[in-house]
């Protein structure tokens, strides 16, 4: 936003008038000293009238009851029984001020009002309305689905997670009712996806994880021998997101996107970092170190969990590029490759698209025995001369 | 808020009504420059409302009229030092008629009022806790304005049924923050953030302790972190034996958690997703560790819990755990049985319960978005009235039984009706807080 604003020309003109007949006006202006606060304003009181003013609120007096602001149509089946916008008030010297504790929102129409009669003075017998709305921000899409990661259209049977990514910020709220997976006959297949108790939104609101029921895919559990696993292997599924998820302005989807995959067997094995194949850049190039793996790894850990330590340096700057499905991961340093000693370090928080990890597979038996947790290989080291 | 001339714009002599538009332009700001504030009401330091909050989760009170609040997008648990003048003593307030199980409504539609306070529509509101301040009887909410990320996040009391918000600017503050980020300098080609959704937040004895689930990990971590807060914070992973389920439960977040101590020892107790009571020993969540809980309750399956507290019942004098699940009636339980109840066997048969404790429990019929205890006497609920489902409610329900006689469709709410429970007898007994 701009640093200031000029008003419609009517209210040009009145505030020109209000200035020839020294009549109070009520404005719609920027705090002064908080520019990207808009509130509003009374100006133009008689001096007088606001010493009383600033003697009223010294002796407990709320300005509430005399300058207010509502909403216009707040779409409330209680009625009219609603409190007023709840904010600042300011005694300046011509006049007072209100500024909303929560700025005033985007293309909503509020309605304040100046009401001086209980001061009883002849001269402030008039009550001042003014309706006013900021605009909207106009220049954004309406919003899409980028992508759904695993990004492959033949998914595992025990398949964990989804990632939903959004060209625009979301609103939460929705997701229960707008995303489902349709079965094999074209139908919402019941209980399928984890209903989490809060939805799983990254801070940017653009990428959501849509998690399957943890219980139906854990072999021989109740819900999995009751009503077998979410997904059955050859079969085709999709997962839609369905229009109704809005963005952060209001806008709908533009359109229900549909994520059709077949399924796959089931994967229920540790990541085997010993059986990733490494492709080393040469010594002082700029090219990327690429590893490729055998499965497909789940999209949003492979960024943290997977970094370039070297004897000198504990951990390498540079830019990872994820792609063939989640099965490779490349990474160019920031700066050219030194020659020495390397490793490829992962972190035991690495998972796969079925949530296995490199110490553990997801499903697995705990009665039958210890986890191998300290054989497990978490790093690959490298040379480059 | 005071809305003393509500008539005035209405019935205004001319009133001048016009619609200004802004556009974002640079010119009036200068005019202004020369205004200085003579007074001003309801002061706030900065110029967000938001004080240091982020976003407004959970709710806890510890001692000292500490309130913690749960706050996922700044990846934090804060704590308000409450002072005297942001609390009011609610023990006058008209309850309701405890002999007769009628509550009142404390605050009728509170998502459109909340809104109305904040300048917006209803259905920008997202209430996600409801707590009380035991010794002023004070409820206080957590809400946010928006569900994107411009949501605003306040916390909200309620004074004799009036809403007000917690000016959190100028409360002593501090935070701690709960690790998510991972220490990686690599970055993705586009990126999404690891975040820690925290379920929740107890206090106990110089600590707190927050579960929560990761949007990018399926792992059960729970932190436990001394107050005041100190650079010193242990983190364990939990895992369970489920007998819904036929298996441990390595990686299932814990939704709500309570700690009390069961013959002079302390536990951790926690309800998961669908719906397994389990045990902590305190002392066994050591750092890193990771830790085995038994499961002694099975409260039924299909369901998630919506709150877990405890309340003393004012017949029989003994406590209770109270546990309000979304699709089922709320599970009743003695505290005294929590600490001695055997676990669920290990390695058994699928048993779609209820279990353990689980079979014993009694069943409440609480159908509460949010609960909490107000006083020995009474609870405080947010509920969609039933019978007029567009309005959230704040209302006091009478324990032990959580029932509201007015919502009931029984013959001796009839005037002239039988009146075995006596009731027209107490008509006039309305109690207060206190």
């Amino acid at each position: 936003m701009a640093a200031g604003f000029t008003l419609s020309a009517a209210d040009r003109e009145r505030s020109a008038n209000a200035q020839v007949t020294n009549q109070p006006s009520l404005k719609v202006d920027f705090n002064p000293r908080q520019p990207e606060s808009v509130g509003v304003g009374v100006y133009n009181l008689d001096p007088d009238f606001v010493v009383s003013l600033s003697r009223y609120t010294q002796a407990g007096g709320l300005l509430t009851s005399i300058l207010r602001v509502t909403v216009v149509r707040t779409g409330a089946p209680i009625g009219d029984n609603l409190p007023d916008v709840f904010g600042r008030y300011e005694v300046l010297g011509d006049g007072v001020r209100f500024d909303p504790h929560f700025p005033f929102e985007r293309g909503l129409s509020y309605r304040a009002s100046f009401d001086p009669r209980p001061f009883g003075r002849p001269e402030l017998s008039e009550v001042l309305t003014l309706e006013f709305s900021l605009p909207r921000e106009q220049n954004a899409l309406p919003p899409e689905v980028n992508r759904i990661f695993p990004s492959s259209d033949y998914l595992p049977e025990n398949l964990l997670r989804f990632y939903v990514c959004f060209s625009n910020s979301m609103q939460s709220g929705r997701v229960e009712a707008e995303i489902s997976l349709l079965g094999p006959d074209g139908k919402p297949a019941a209980d399928v996806l984890y209903r989490a108790p809060v939805e799983l939104w990254d801070r940017s609101m653009q990428h959501l994880t849509i998690l399957l029921d943890p219980g139906r895919l854990k072999r021989g559990v109740g819900p999995n021998r009751e009503l077998g696993p979410p997904l059955k292997v050859g079969r085709e599924y999709t997962l839609v997101v369905g229009s109704g998820m809005v963005d952060l302005s209001g806008r709908r989807l533009r359109e229900t996107f549909y994520k059709r995959f077949r399924v796959t067997e089931a994967v229920r094995k540790r990541i085997a970092v010993e059986q990733w194949k490494i492709v080393p850049p040469a010594a002082k190039s700029c090219k990327p170190l690429v590893l490729m793996f055998p499965e497909p790894l789940d999209w949003a850990l492979l960024s943290p969990t997977i970094t370039i330590g070297s004897t000198d340096e504990p951990s390498v700057y540079g830019r990872i590029v994820v792609d063939q499905c989640e099965r490779r991961w490349s990474f160019t340093p920031a700066l050219p490759w030194a020659a020495g000693s390397y490793d490829v370090r992962v972190a035991s928080s690495l998972e796969d698209v079925c949530g296995n990890g490199v110490i553990a597979a997801f499903d697995r038996s705990l009665q039958s025995g210890s986890d191998a947790y300290e054989v497990a290989r978490r790093s690959i080291p490298f040379r480059l001369v | 808020m005071k809305t003393t001339l509500a008539s005035g714009v209405q019935t205004g002599i001319h009133a001048r009504r016009d619609v200004l538009r802004i556009a974002a332009v640079s010119a009036v700001g200068l005019a202004l420059s020369g205004r200085a504030p003579a007074a001003s009401q309801n002061a706030f330091a900065g110029g967000a409302g938001s004080g240091p909050l982020q976003s407004a989760g959970v709710l806890a009170f510890g001692p000292d009229n500490v309130l913690f609040v749960g706050d996922i997008r700044g990846a934090a648990v804060h704590a308000f030092a409450l002072r005297a003048t942001d609390l009011t003593s609610q023990t006058e307030v008209e309850l309701g008629n405890f002999h007769n199980f009628e509550g009142r409504d404390l605050v009728r539609g509170l998502d459109q009022k909340l809104a109305a306070l904040f300048g917006t529509t209803y259905d920008k509101i997202v209430i996600h806790d409801m707590v009380v301040h035991q010794p002023s009887q004070q409820i206080f909410i957590s809400v946010e304005r928006g569900r994107s990320t411009d949501a605003l996040p306040a916390i909200v009391k309620v004074n004799h049924g009036q809403l007000e918000v917690l000016e959190l600017n100028g409360i002593p503050h501090s935070q701690v923050g709960i690790p998510n980020e991972p220490d990686s300098r690599a970055m993705l080609e586009f990126d999404t953030q690891r975040s820690f959704a925290i379920t929740d937040v107890k206090y106990y004895n110089g600590e707190i302790f927050v579960t929560g689930v990761s949007n990018q990990q399926f792992a059960s971590t729970l932190h436990r972190i001394p107050y005041p807060f100190s650079a010193q914070m242990t983190t364990c992973t939990v895992e369970i034996w489920h007998p819904v389920h036929g298996e441990f439960e390595t990686r299932a977040p814990i939704i709500r958690q309570l700690i009390r101590e069961v013959r002079g020892e302390p536990y951790l107790f926690a309800v998961y997703g669908c719906t397994p009571l389990v045990r902590f020993p305190l002392a066994s969540l050591k750092d890193r560790a990771h830790v085995r809980g038994d499961v002694i309750g099975e409260l039924g399956y299909g369901s998630n819990p919506i709150d877990m507290l405890t309340f003393t019942d004012p017949f029989d004098q003994k406590e209770y755990l109270l546990v309000t699940i979304d699709v089922r009636s709320a599970s009743r339980i003695a505290v005294s049985d929590l600490g001695t109840a055997t676990p669920e066997p290990t390695g058994g048969q699928i048993d779609f319960g209820p279990g353990g404790l689980g079979k014993t429990q009694g069943l409440l019929p609480i159908r509460a978005e949010h609960t909490a205890i107000l006083n020995p006497k009474w609870a405080v609920v947010i509920q969609r009235h039933p019978k007029t489902g567009y309005r959230l409610d704040i209302s006091s329900l009478a324990a032990p039984y959580f029932f509201e006689r007015r919502d009931g469709m029984s013959e001796m709410n009839w005037p002239d009706g039988p009146d075995p429970f006596h009731y027209r007898e107490h008509r006039d007994e309305i109690s207060r807080g206190g």
